[in-house]
């Protein structure tokens, strides 16, 4: 009987054995890994971000037959001359997006609760899908910016296929230009004219003559403050305000997403929170794409001919610093007639 | 003296060569002066304490069938009267007696207590018992798949085989599933969309010893060229006396040069009866219409369109302006637009089918036939399809004398096919027809629902004439040395007729006419010898030679005509009233002429029955290899200890047998054609007064184009206990496909644009149980018999072509990629990760630099996702979602199959129950997906206005806080961009995993006495309900009605309940 318990052993021994075999085979199978493909790189070698905005740098990576997901890392940062750029690799406060702006924010505080601040290197790469991104918090104060060389740095792309390396990126950061359109040399960040034009126009001048986008009408940006605030100021040729309210026909409570609107003879001023616009996202206070912020300007008068003349000044603006803001539209070469014919 | 030696040399090789050893008895009868008397007499079985007769039990000498015992278990032969005679019946031990001029002879059989042994194998063209069989292989009777009548025997063959996974995927008649024996051997994908389909490869068929391929010539519906009638429908269930599936090399080692995808063995019914014996069993069958979609009929539709327009338009005037210039949803007064059309009812519909089968079969020792009659009509539940069957298969064996056999078959079989306007396999006119909104008038010359009139009207006819006829000669040259030649030629012509009326064209009625031949040429001369080698008196050395020269030959050429000028819907003819020879669009459309040649050997030893060793060879020559591949060699060899048979074992009493197999070799399968080893050259036009030659430039000649070879390592366990109560085998096997031929793009800098290259690996490895029991006592007057088995294949990519790691087949239609990466699964799904449903606008994840939402595309207000969107994984994490964000997800081959059987018996009465399953099989809902999807157009598209279902069946969004599973299907305006029901997502995969209960069959026999009367031996009467139901998580309506690539289309022909009364009566 003992005999019998062997061999019964002897016959587990073997099916022990045979599946052994099969594992063994199982071991000389290609183990699942991701693959790094020779085709994936980067289209974009030269970043050139203005500071003081956050900044994304879209479809610069061509995923190509890599395998995903990817892992993206920025290593080498250093100044053209080869020295270490801390200011890019240090973690700074940044004001970071935790839910999305949409425009129907009741309040700036309302604003505010959707975002926060994090610490963040100001440049940074998107670690998945390769996208570099710069944010607002870089100054000219602290960062390299143009006409200085820049800085240069390596990508490192990775996934359990292997690891790539693609070198000598350039990132030369543009000064602050902190609002658009700007007058400001990108280079430089030196004004090379006082003010810019409004976008569109249609008002007819006390002089009998449609005034023009490029010579009539000067549009000026000023930062008074610190604070929270965007103030709409009208000129005429002499400088004299110009009361906002003969612009009656403009829809004062939807011009920008500000609150608290004060409106008297020279001016309109609202509470609003910064950048403006807070996000590209399209709202009723921007223009269609959501890029801008856009304010009209509306009034309506009896022209020649007893018809009604719709008249508008329009303005597509971005403003990147936080600041008490001053916008003056100047009817530089003719005041605008409001009234009737 | 010298017939003596003869004597004791032959005796003990009746364990394995039974017909060796009876023919040497033969040989001994004709020597010695022979009388022929009658002889009488009952077998009872011992097993019943009221000593009951037998009936059935099948008489034999001298390895010749005598004929069988009648109902009362009493048999009347006459042999000589020194002859021997044989007792076999089915779980009764043989028994063979010795007549000696005695005239009456009453024999007890005795339960068999170990089935397996005595039960014989045909594998690589030999019979072995079952001990001696170093393979894989398991056995299915005849009896087990009666009863239920089908157009197909490979349907009937699924759950009872462990590793042979056979997936009934279309309801269409004369239509067979996918057949797979232990996982996938090919990976590639060909087609787009719901319509893309996995290369088959199915096993390899031996019908009565000639090998028919059912994976080329159009064998499939998908390619739409031919009838696509599978080659092994042409057997009749009814005539089936076993199927064998081989599994490992160690079996299909002699198919070689065809056997790379498992073999499959039938065999047809033989006459073994001496009163010739009429057999009639038919039956009448019903085929249901399987449950429905509903759907929103009338104006409960058209409130529902109105009111999505109304509640998500862009705005409220647009709203308004869009319902009103949409006649269809405004003009509710208009007839045309004032209905409530029930489509699905215009395509289905239950049917009334039958089947009869005739078969008389006679003869005796030295001759004896079978002529099988059978008809076979089903319509199909779609309007306009349907399949019918006509077969009448004959064979006879003539042995004039003990040393010399000779055997001829005739097989001829005319199938008629009609698959509507669809393909058979699919019919994306009825799934568009059927799908339309209810708002639309019914079916008529002016309906706008073109498909109706399609699926209606068009004239389908598909007809395949199949004759194959095979003569076997055998002839014992000196005693355990014996030469066969066996020769068969299989004819098949095909041809099909697709007229599709003025109405459907433009005005003009098209006709389609297809015609091919295919002739196989099939010889093959063997020769056998044996010897043993005694201790201790018995045989202890036995040795045995097997060799084999093969020869092949097949022709197959198609040709078609297209005419889109017919003169009207009533003239269909002549195709002759072309403009120009480019116009008829016609041709030959394929052409292959193979030549195979093979050269093997087998050789086995075995030491007392406890050890054997199998060693096989086998050399093949193939036309379609490349010129420097050469021949291909294919070794094998299996060993098998049957340790039951060892000294130290047989005090266990209850050990009924017990043995371990372990085997290695390999196969192969031709690939591609010839000009893709050789090239092709065609006549150009003259140039320089002289005739040109051109190299056709589409295939760069590949000169070392190799066969596909599947390697197969195999560990098997065989265990039977409790006199023959229990009965387990157990395999694990290792199988690697290499050479998996694909067509590969070449660099555009070439002049040629592709080569056929075979440089594709994947394996599949396994473990598979086969269990039988029997566990009620064999005296009982109940008897039940339980079966299981349980397969699971695990399958590997190992390379692909130029090293690649990855490769992706990218789908034109649906965007439903297949991923192929090495070290998984070869056919991954490649989708969107659906992750549930947006509850509220707060979930959607924001840029942190841009404060932007996650959005599709561009910066577009509508764009950006929102409360009710499904939630898609943004895997490179840019807060975009775009093509890049897709994951490999699922594999859509089943990885564990297997089925229950169980039979239960009492007095006249039996109940069998079979049932199938199928797990961790991963299917595409592409049908819910157009479903939803339909509510993204509610005005309709140019495809037409889609038919809506009630969304109370589902679990959708609705309102912001809801928690659903799929998305908001009413948001139309946004569906555009977004496309959140697109078919290439995750939510749409669903576990396909299912038990289903195949068929409940309930037999009823006549009590013998009260038949007699009316001259009738045996009548039972049978009733089978088929396809009775799953047990699944599913959601779609039948996870087994799905493509190879698991895919859940509309178009699918739906498999039908099916309820049939069978009769079968034995004269």
């Amino acid at each position: 009987m003992m005999k019998n318990k062997i061999n019964l052993l002897r016959i587990c021994l073997i099916l022990v054995m045979g599946s052994i075999a099969l594992s063994a085979c199982k071991k000389n199978l290609p183990d699942e890994r991701l693959s790094i493909a020779n085709d994936s790189q980067y289209t974009q070698y030269l970043y050139q971000p203005v500071l003081g905005r956050n900044t994304l740098f879209t479809n610069n990576f061509q995923y190509g037959n890599s395998s995903r997901p990817l892992d993206f890392k920025i290593v080498n940062m250093r100044t053209f001359n080869g020295e270490p750029a801390p200011e890019l690799t240090n973690n700074y406060p940044v004001t970071v997006w935790k839910t999305a702006y949409d425009g129907t924010e009741k309040s700036l505080a309302e604003i505010e609760a959707k975002r926060t601040t994090e610490n963040h290197p100001l440049f940074e790469v998107r670690p998945h899908s390769g996208e570099f991104m710069m944010w607002a918090a870089a100054n000219s104060n602290m960062v390299k910016a143009q006409p200085d060389s820049g800085y240069v740095f390596d990508v490192e792309m990775s996934n359990s296929g292997g690891r790539k390396y693609y070198q000598n990126f350039r990132l030369r950061p543009l000064r602050e230009r902190p609002y658009e359109p700007s007058n400001l040399d990108p280079i430089t960040g030196q004004g090379t004219s006082v003010s810019v034009n409004p976008t569109a126009l249609f008002i007819t001048g006390e002089r009998g003559q449609l005034l023009n986008t490029r010579d009539d009408v000067q549009v000026l940006f000023k930062k008074t403050g610190n604070g929270n605030s965007l103030t709409f100021k009208f000129a005429d040729t002499l400088s004299n305000p110009i009361d906002p309210n003969k612009f009656a026909a403009t829809d004062w409570a939807n011009l920008v997403h500000g609150f608290n609107m004060v409106k008297d003879a020279g001016k309109v001023k609202y509470e609003v929170a910064y950048p403006i616009p807070c996000s590209a996202y399209p709202t009723k206070y921007t223009t269609l794409s959501g890029d801008q912020a856009s304010v009209v300007f509306r009034f309506n008068r009896q022209a020649f001919g007893n018809i009604q003349q719709k008249c508008f000044l329009a303005f597509n603006f971005n403003i990147y610093q936080k600041g008490d803001w001053e916008i003056t539209f100047w009817f530089k070469r003719d005041k605008p007639k409001f009234d009737n014919d | 003296m010298e017939q003596y030696k003869l004597k004791q040399n032959i005796f003990p090789m009746k364990y394995f060569y039974t017909i060796v050893i009876l023919l040497i008895f033969g040989f001994q009868n004709l020597a010695i002066a022979q009388q022929r008397i009658v002889v009488t007499g009952t077998v009872i079985d011992g097993s019943s304490k009221s000593k009951e007769t037998i009936p059935g039990v099948s008489v034999t000498s001298g390895g010749s069938s005598l004929g069988i015992t009648d109902n009362n278990g009493k048999f009347r032969v006459t042999v000589a009267n020194n002859a021997s005679l044989t007792f076999s019946y089915v779980g009764y031990e043989s028994i063979t007696v010795k007549v000696n001029n005695r005239t009456n002879i009453s024999v007890t059989m005795g339960v068999d207590n170990k089935t397996l042994k005595e039960v014989t194998v045909t594998a690589g063209y030999q019979t072995k018992t079952k001990t001696l069989m170093t393979g894989s292989a398991v056995t299915i009777s005849g009896k087990d798949i009666q009863g239920q009548p089908a157009s197909d025997v490979m349907s009937l063959l699924q759950g009872k085989v462990a590793g042979l996974n056979i997936q009934n995927n279309t309801g269409a008649p004369g239509f067979r599933g996918s057949v797979t024996i232990r996982g996938i051997s090919n990976i590639n994908v060909s087609g787009s969309g719901s319509s893309s389909f996995l290369t088959p490869t199915s096993p390899l068929f031996v019908i009565d010893g000639v090998p028919v391929d059912d994976n080329t010539d159009y064998s499939y519906g998908f390619q739409q060229a031919g009838p696509g009638v599978s080659p092994a429908s042409q057997i009749p269930p009814e005539d089936v006396e076993d199927i064998t599936v081989l599994k490992d090399a160690a079996a299909t080692a002699l198919y070689g040069s065809r056997g790379a995808y498992g073999v499959i063995l039938i065999t047809t019914k033989r006459g073994n009866s001496k009163v010739p014996v009429v057999r009639y069993s038919g039956s009448a069958f019903m085929s249901t219409v399987p449950q429905l979609r509903s759907v929103i009929g009338g104006k409960g539709e058209r409130l529902l369109r109105v009111d999505q327009i109304l509640r998500y338009d862009t705005s409220y005037n647009h709203a308004i302006d869009l319902i009103n210039s949409t006649p269809f949803l405004s003009d509710s007064l208009n007839a045309y637009y004032n209905n409530s059309t029930d489509w699905q009812s215009y395509f289905y519909r239950p049917t009334f089918n039958q089947n009869h089968n005739l078969n008389i079969s006679g003869g005796d020792t030295q001759f004896n036939y079978k002529v099988a009659l059978g008809i076979y009509d089903e319509k199909g539940i779609q309007q306009n399809t349907g399949y019918s069957r006509y077969n009448l298969n004959m064979n006879m064996i003539y042995a004039p004398s003990r040393k010399f056999k000779l055997e001829g078959q005739l097989n001829n079989s005319i199938q008629n096919q009609q698959t509507g306007s669809g393909n058979g396999l699919q019919n994306a006119g009825i799934a568009k027809g059927g799908s339309s909104s209810s708002l639309l008038p019914a079916p008529s010359l002016y309906s706008s629902v073109d498909a109706v009139l399609g699926a209606l009207t068009t004239d389908n006819d598909n007809k395949v004439l199949n004759t194959t006829a095979t003569l076997n000669g055998e002839y014992e040259i000196v005693p355990n040395l014996k030469l066969g030649s066996y020769l068969s030629y299989t004819g098949k012509s095909s041809t099909k007729d697709n007229f599709s009326p003025a109405a459907l064209n433009a005005n003009q009625a098209e006709y389609y006419t297809y015609n091919d031949r295919a002739t196989t040429l099939y010889n093959r001369n063997q020769l056998s010898y044996v010897y043993s080698l005694k201790e201790a008196g018995e045989d202890a050395h036995n040795f045995s030679v097997f060799a084999f020269s093969e020869l092949r030959a097949s022709f197959f050429k198609s040709d078609a005509i297209l005419n889109d000028r017919v003169v009207n819907d009533q003239l269909r003819g002549p195709l002759t009233n072309m403009t120009d020879y480019l116009t008829s669009k016609g041709g030959t459309i394929g052409y292959t002429d193979l030549r195979s040649i093979a050269f093997a050997g087998a050789f086995s030893y075995n030491y007392k029955q406890k050890y054997v060793i199998d060693l096989n060879y086998r050399v093949d020559g193939l036309s379609t290899n490349g010129p420097n591949a050469g021949y291909k060699k294919n070794p094998a060899i299996a060993v098998k200890w049957n340790f039951d048979r060892e000294e130290f074992l047989s005090n266990l009493k209850f050990l009924d047998y017990g043995d371990i197999r372990l085997s290695y070799g390999s196969n192969i399968t031709p690939n591609g054609n010839i000009y893709q080893a050789y090239g092709k050259y065609y006549g150009g036009g003259r140039y320089n007064n002289s005739n040109t030659v051109i190299s056709d430039l589409e295939f760069l000649p590949n000169l070392t184009l190799e066969p596909t070879k599947a390697t197969t390592y195999n560990a098997g366990f065989d265990l039977g206990i409790f006199n023959g109560k229990f009965t387990l085998s157990m395999d694990a096997y290792y199988k690697q496909t290499d050479n998996i031929f694909r067509e590969k793009n070449l660099s555009v800098a070439n002049s040629f644009e592709k080569i056929g290259s075979t440089e594709i690996s994947n394996v599949n490895y396994g473990w598979e149980f086969q269990a039988t029991s029997r566990p009620l006592n064999a005296t009982s007057p109940f008897k039940l018999a339980l079966s299981a088995n349980l397969a699971i294949n695990r399958e590997i990519l190992a390379a692909l072509p130029d090293g690649l790691r990855e490769q992706i087949y990218y789908d034109t239609a649906l965007g439903q990629d297949t991923y192929y990466r090495l070290g998984i699964n070869s056919l991954s799904n490649y989708l969107y990760n659906t992750k549930g449903v947006y509850s509220t606008n707060a979930q959607v994840p924001v840029d942190p630099l841009t404060g932007l939402p996650y959005r599709v595309g561009t910066n577009g207000r509508l764009n950006y996702f929102k409360a009710g969107d499904p939630i898609f994984t943004d895997l490179d994490g840019n807060y975009v979602l775009n093509e890049y964000d897709r994951v490999i997800a699922g594999n859509s081959q089943p990885q564990i199959t297997g089925g229950f059987t169980s039979l239960f018996q009492y007095k006249n009465w039996s109940l069998e129950v079979n049932t199938s399953f199928t797990l961790k099989r991963d299917i595409l809902n592409n049908s819910l997906a157009a479903q939803f999807a339909r509510f993204n157009s509610p005005l309709g598209t140019d495809k037409g206005i889609g038919g809506l279902v009630p969304l109370s069946e589902y679990s959708y969004w609705a309102a912001p806080g809801d928690m659903a599973m799929y998305g908001n299907p009413l948001d139309f305006v946004r569906a555009k961009l977004l496309d959140p029901y697109r078919s290439n997502q995750t939510l749409f995969q669903e576990d396909g995993s299912y038990f289903k209960l195949n068929s409940v069959k309930v037999y009823y026999m006549f009590n013998q006495k009260f038949t007699q009367k009316y001259g009738m031996n045996r009548v039972s009467v049978n009733l089978t309900a088929s396809n009775l139901g799953f047990i699944t998580r599913y959601s779609g309506p039948n996870p087994e009605n799905v493509t190879s690539l698991g895919r859940d289309d509309s178009g699918g022909y739906p498999i039908s309940k099916q309820f049939a009364l069978g009769l079968n009566i034995e004269f």
